[in-house]
């Protein structure tokens, strides 16, 4: 990056002061990725998440604008512009102003130290993971501002839920984090990504019990992080009628989605680097394209896509399965059940590490063949609730 | 020590998306925990029992519908009960039947749909879209026999407007085949889901005396364990020649009356209906539809009570005639409106969340505690 | 206390297995909503049931102007008005207020000839409440009601409907 400024302030604008420059580039380097980068992923797992939403239910979903609706998030997202921006009159207005944009920072500055490929990254920082949990906390002063803000109880109520939950869950994250930090011995995402491999056996999911366990724990509390169903009850619609958002609309309501899906995105970078070997591909895949190509580059990146995307259709179909919990079993989930499993989890990586520094490989076969096992009837249990329902059959994803 | 709190009061209601139409709720709420939660009713009063008195006594039969949207053939049912009871009438015995089959499939899909909306209201969309496509399947048969999708008004004062269409008894058992899979389901995606019990168990837990007491009906009713229905208990039209079950709450769940044996006993009585139109199919007789009825309708100098068990439990028609035409008052008794008044007292210091459940549960058809 | 514990754990994992393969076999499952209106397999109006109450419609031609149906209608949403003329009784208006008419269906059993029934098309919505009112008789003009053929007297009203109904379908109507 600094090179850049460096080299375009050489080039082009060597009027201005280095530090002016640099200034430039950061600016402009960040519009591009907002809305280059992030805003077409966040529109796309709109789309994705209404689509897949569509079909559970034996719908179609949105197919009209666009090739299969696939631009449905820009007309979306051209409405929100035309309308109406209202502000309650009881609202305070600078945080009610001020709050959609915090969430939306929050989210979109954890890009910055995703690990799209061996190279591609903004920041490789040496406390990425860090960074990555630092940020997400910005997200709640959003939200309790949202809450607060609006001047209205339902908000406020929204707000409030939000500041509880999101806190209470930054403890398993960070706990079900350690393990694989541990493991790597690093905090930057790129030497933990390093330390796997792309084979599954070399992956930290696999490399224990307690990491086996500790990567639900992460799924199950990263999801509440991002106010996901099970855990949306800032926004419970039953319940809160639009909980910390009742008050917004036009662009201001629609970064608060922005927000969301982008968290969904970054749900499975965190999962995908921490256990499941983030971009790695096999080596002699890599060799076939050369290893330093832009092709080697683009394969870590479709890799890693792959691996987020199966993991965001997972916490999608989370969503459109499970009712909501209750405030009182989100906590009770948390300190009851996720913390304490958590510093087990933590403890036990520890001690393995001191019993077996090389790891067990008869523990990671067993682990992958129970996945595989599960997995299997995971399907057959499909095929059978396919079958027992006697519905046609419809494969084609684009009706 | 002690922190100050204030107890905050918060307006659910007229238009909140959990209050199923037009009710209001008066919250007391300290955060999350309620003190008190007042129904405050008549938001969508229409003044149907005065139209009564306005109509002749054919052209009360669509308000009727519209007293109990969702279960538009029950409330037919019972009002051209009492009419004719007024006008002592006997009707054909096939139109009895066809009156029992539109009613049965009427409850499957009154409860479908309730049963999706608990599920909906505790935050799981998936099971309210399954139930409505369920229902729509209903509706397709109900429109092929009598050509409306929710304001049926099939019902005639002596008999039916319809008989059956060709191919009705097929496409209703086709129908059920399908049907009976796709109950265990959804029985296996919602009451069987961790979440689900958790949310629901224990929750508005309306004991034995209480629903006594506070003349709850129906299902309602029935869930906290008494064993009461009408059509078993003072039976009416040809229920007496079929066979039938009645499901009683039995705490499954721990506590007899929860929010979760309410939901049981309503996907016990689907499957109990789909058993009695299945009967319904095998006996119907050959006749007619429509009895004779008398060209203008002046029943005698009278008053009459007539109670039908409906979706939402019994329904009442008080009748009093004054010789006209018209009649001279009309009355309907609905199962929405007292269990509304139960709410009160069983909502004290439960959880915000808790009341939309316990709501939900209860099952409640804003229109039809108004009127 | 420490078998509820991992009880718990085992039936939430359990339970959400199960949720998880039936919501993961709905996705294989033919959607069953239709893409109204324009990618109808066939067109809306044929996929309604026959007896459909969606819009009514008078048969002039059949009409026998007996008022039955006005004297049915509950919330009186049919007019019709009938002048002396010099060559008998006509009707200069038959209106019906589709705005307030709640498609009942009792205005048509009463009916001799079945003159007025529903058809099964829904796609009338308007932008002013005067469009939905349906006028059978053109302003100014005036229909002659229709006799039905004397014959014996215990004739049946079914047989006059059929041969009322051949009519209706030779005469194409003017509304
Ligand atoms: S359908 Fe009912 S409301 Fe409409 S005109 Fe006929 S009788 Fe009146
Ligand atoms: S439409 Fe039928 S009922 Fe109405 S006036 Fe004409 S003939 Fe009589």
């Amino acid at each position: 990056m600094e090179n850049f400024a460096i080299h375009i302030h050489e080039s082009y604008l060597y009027g201005l002061p280095l530090s002016v420059v640099n200034l430039i580039v950061m600016f402009g380097a960040a519009f591009v990725v907002l809305l280059g980068f992030v805003a077409p992923f966040a529109g796309l797992l709109s789309f994705i998440e209404r689509r897949i939403a569509a079909r559970i239910q034996c719908r179609i979903g949105p197919n009209r604008v666009g090739p299969q609706g696939l631009l449905q998030f820009l007309a979306d997202g051209v409405k929100s512009l035309f309308k109406e921006d209202l502000i309650p009159k009881v609202a305070d207005k600078p945080l009610f102003i001020i709050a959609p944009y915090l969430v939306f920072l929050g989210m979109f500055t954890s890009f910055v130290v995703l690990p799209f490929s061996s190279q591609w990254i903004v920041a490789d920082l040496n406390v990425g993971i860090l960074y990555l949990f630092a940020t997400a906390a910005i997200t709640v002063v959003g939200l309790v501002m949202a809450g607060w803000g609006s001047g209205s109880k339902w908000s406020m109520l929204g707000g409030m839920r939000s500041a509880a939950q999101i806190i209470s869950y930054e403890i398993p994250t960070g706990l079900a984090a350690l393990t694989a930090i541990l493991l790597a011995g690093s905090l930057s995402l790129q030497e933990i990504i390093a330390a796997q491999g792309p084979h599954p056996w070399q992956w930290y999911f696999f490399d224990n019990p307690f990491t086996f366990i500790a990567f639900f724990i992460l799924f199950v509390a990263l999801v509440a992080e991002g106010n996901r169903a099970p855990f949306d009850l800032p926004e419970a619609e039953t319940e809160l009628v639009s909980g910390y958002n009742t008050e917004y609309s036009g662009m201001r309501f629609l970064f608060f989605f922005f927000a969301e899906w982008a968290h969904l995105y970054v749900l499975g970078a965190i999962l995908t680097t921490l256990f499941l070997g983030g971009w790695q591909v096999p080596e002699s895949l890599l060799a076939s394209v050369g290893a330093e190509s832009i092709a080697a580059r683009i394969l870590e990146l479709v890799f890693f896509q792959l691996k987020i995307y199966v993991l965001v259709f997972l916490v999608v179909q989370l969503r459109w399965t499970v009712p909501r919990v209750r405030m009182d079993q989100m906590m009770d989930m948390c300190w009851k059940y996720l913390v304490p499993i958590g510093f087990f989890c933590v403890a036990g990586v520890a001690i393995w590490m001191m019993l077996f520094p090389d790891g067990v490989s008869f523990v990671k076969y067993l682990l992958i063949a129970f996945s595989s096992a599960m997995v299997l009837y995971y399907f057959y249990k499909v095929y059978r609730n396919f079958k027992d329902s006697r519905a046609e059959l419809e494969l084609n994803p684009f009706v | 020590m002690g922190i100050q709190t204030e107890e905050m009061m918060l307006n659910m209601g007229p238009q909140h998306p959990s209050t199923h139409g037009v009710i209001r709720f008066v919250v007391k709420s300290d955060g999350e925990v309620m003190t008190e939660a007042v129904p405050d009713v008549g938001y969508l009063h229409r003044s149907i029992e005065k139209i009564g008195e306005i109509c002749e006594y054919n052209g009360f039969m669509p308000y009727t519908d519209r007293a109990d949207y969702l279960s538009a053939m029950n409330a037919n049912q019972g009002y051209a009960m009492v009419v004719e009871k007024l006008l002592g009438l006997e009707i054909p015995e096939r139109a009895e039947y066809l009156r029992v089959i539109a009613a049965e499939l009427n409850r499957i899909i009154s409860h479908i749909l309730s049963l999706g909306a608990v599920a909906m209201d505790i935050g799981a969309a998936t099971p309210f879209v399954l139930a409505l496509k369920e229902r729509e399947k209903v509706n397709d048969l109900m429109e092929a026999l009598c050509g409306q999708r929710l304001t049926y008004s099939y019902v005639r004062i002596g008999g039916v407007s319809y008989d059956m269409p060709p191919g009705f008894i097929e496409r209703s058992l086709k129908f059920l085949a399908d049907f009976e899979p796709f109950m265990d389901e959804f029985e296996n995606l919602v009451p069987e889901n961790k979440i689900f019990i958790e949310r629901t168990a224990g929750v508005g837990v309306i004991t034995r005396e209480d629903a006594i007491a506070y003349n709850l009906v129906g299902p309602n009713l029935r869930a906290s364990g008494v064993d009461w229905d009408l059509r078993r208990d003072m039976t009416y039209s040809v229920y007496p020649k079929l066979q039938f079950e009645v499901p009683v709450g039995v705490g499954s769940q721990g506590v007899v009356g929860d929010s979760f044996d309410r939901f049981i006993v309503r996907i016990k009585e689907i499957k109990q209906s789909i058993s009695l139109l299945k009967q319904c199919f095998a006996q119907i007789p050959e006749g007619d539809f429509l009895g004779e009825i008398p060209r203008v309708m002046k029943p005698a100098v009278g008053e009459c009570y007539v109670r039908t068990e409906s979706s939402r439990g019994d329904m009442g028609y008080y009748l009093i005639s004054d010789g006209s035409k018209n009649a001279f008052r009309v009355r309907i008794r609905t199962g929405s409106f007292t269990s509304m008044s139960i709410i009160e007292k069983i909502s004290r210091g439960m959880m915000l969340a808790d009341l939309v459940t316990f709501i939900a549960s209860l099952d409640v058809v804003a229109p039809e505690i108004d009127r | 206390m420490s078998s509820g514990y991992f009880n718990n754990i085992k039936e939430a994992t359990v339970s959400l297995f199960n949720g998880f393969a039936i919501t993961l076999s709905n996705m294989f499952r033919k959607p069953v909503t239709l893409q109204y209106p324009d990618k109808t397999p066939r067109s809306v109006t044929d996929l309604m049931p026959e007896r459909s109450r969606s819009w009514l419609k008078v048969e002039m031609p059949i009409c026998t102007a007996c008022l039955n149906c006005e004297k049915a209608c509950p919330i009186d949403c049919i007019k019709i008005t009938t002048e002396k003329d010099p060559s008998g009784r006509v009707m200069s208006g038959f209106d019906i207020d589709m705005a307030k008419c709640m498609y009942c269906g009792l205005c048509t059993e009463p009916c001799p000839t079945g003159a007025i029934h529903f058809i099964p098309e829904f796609e009338r919505a308007s932008f002013s409440l005067d469009q939905m009112i349906s006028r059978f008789v053109p302003e100014g003009e005036k229909v002659v009601p229709y006799k039905v053929p004397k014959k014996d007297k215990d004739e049946e009203k079914n047989s006059a409907k059929e041969e009322a109904e051949d009519k209706a379908a030779e005469a194409e109507p003017d509304a």
